[in-house]
């Protein structure tokens, strides 16, 4: 009865987009790690992970949203920077690294507000 | 133990690897004018090489980090100077030099430091991520 309270699709989509978060900061630290590793290629989340999350969440189905499983791949649009042929660009990593770390702050946020909102409706007590 | 500062596994062994290139650099910047080292040759530059390797992270993932695959001696060949009054020179008056460039070391140098310092930063956005993460449900 309780998997009832945590079982709402916007908070179980928030968890998985924060578990895709750390996954993809992951990435983004290998990929820095690897900058000057000779024919090291980027990786980065898989690009159908936020289509199909986007999808789940229109279905409004917390089965659906619960199955998805982010994960990692090899970044098929990057191009080589260097002649070595690895396809790690310093900058663009940075970049990618304070979006995801905005993503992070927004996905936090939105559990939290979640888990005040129960407790407001449990309580009756609005804090 | 939990992983929860996520990816600070490739982020140490990149430091750890960049690190190793800094010693190699300030050893070749020491050794620049070395013309007699402990095999009785110019000194000959080292090279670092990197390669990435597949290391098990906590949580069973494989995540590519980075490994010093090896110290390589520069091949290049040294240079010969007009030197009469060094006692390593040949009955030319010619020594010859190790192959060490100070220019090339310092914008290697450059590099190698702006490398870890990218490493820093990724740390230290994972640890203000997991910061955010722990506060959650804190109000």
């Amino acid at each position: 009865m309780i998997d009832a309270l945590f079982n709402q699709p916007d908070y179980l989509a928030a968890k998985k987009a924060l578990d895709a978060v750390a996954l993809r900061q992951e990435a983004i630290a290998s990929n820095i790690a690897n900058l000057e590793t000779p024919g090291y290629k980027r990786l980065d989340l898989a690009a159908s992970f936020n289509t199909e999350l986007q999808r789940a969440c229109a279905a409004r189905d917390p089965q659906q949203i619960a199955a998805l499983k982010p994960a990692v791949e090899v970044d098929p649009n990057a191009v080589a920077v260097s002649p070595d042929g690895n396809t790690v660009s310093l900058e663009d990593e940075l970049l990618k690294m304070n979006q995801n770390s905005l993503a992070n702050t927004l996905e936090t946020q939105l559990i939290s507000m979640d888990l005040s909102r129960l407790r407001t409706a449990i309580t009756g007590n609005i804090s | 133990m939990i992983d929860i500062l996520s990816g600070v596994q490739s982020t140490a062994a990149a430091l750890d690897a960049e690190r190793t290139r800094l010693d190699v650099i300030s050893e070749n910047i020491a050794n620049a004018d070395t013309t007699h080292g402990p095999d009785g040759k110019p000194y000959q530059r080292q090279v670092v090489l990197f390669e990435s390797a597949l290391q098990q992270a906590m949580n069973g993932r494989n995540i590519p980090t980075l490994r010093v695959a090896g110290i390589e001696k520069d091949p290049r060949p040294s240079e010969m100077a007009y030197e009469p009054g060094n006692p390593d020179a040949d009955a030319h008056g010619m020594v010859a030099m190790p192959n060490v460039n100070i220019q090339e070391e310092m914008a290697d140098m450059i590099s190698a430091s702006r490398t870890f310092d990218a490493n820093l930063a990724v740390v230290k956005n994972a640890r203000d991520m997991a910061m955010q993460i722990l506060s959650i449900g804190k109000h």
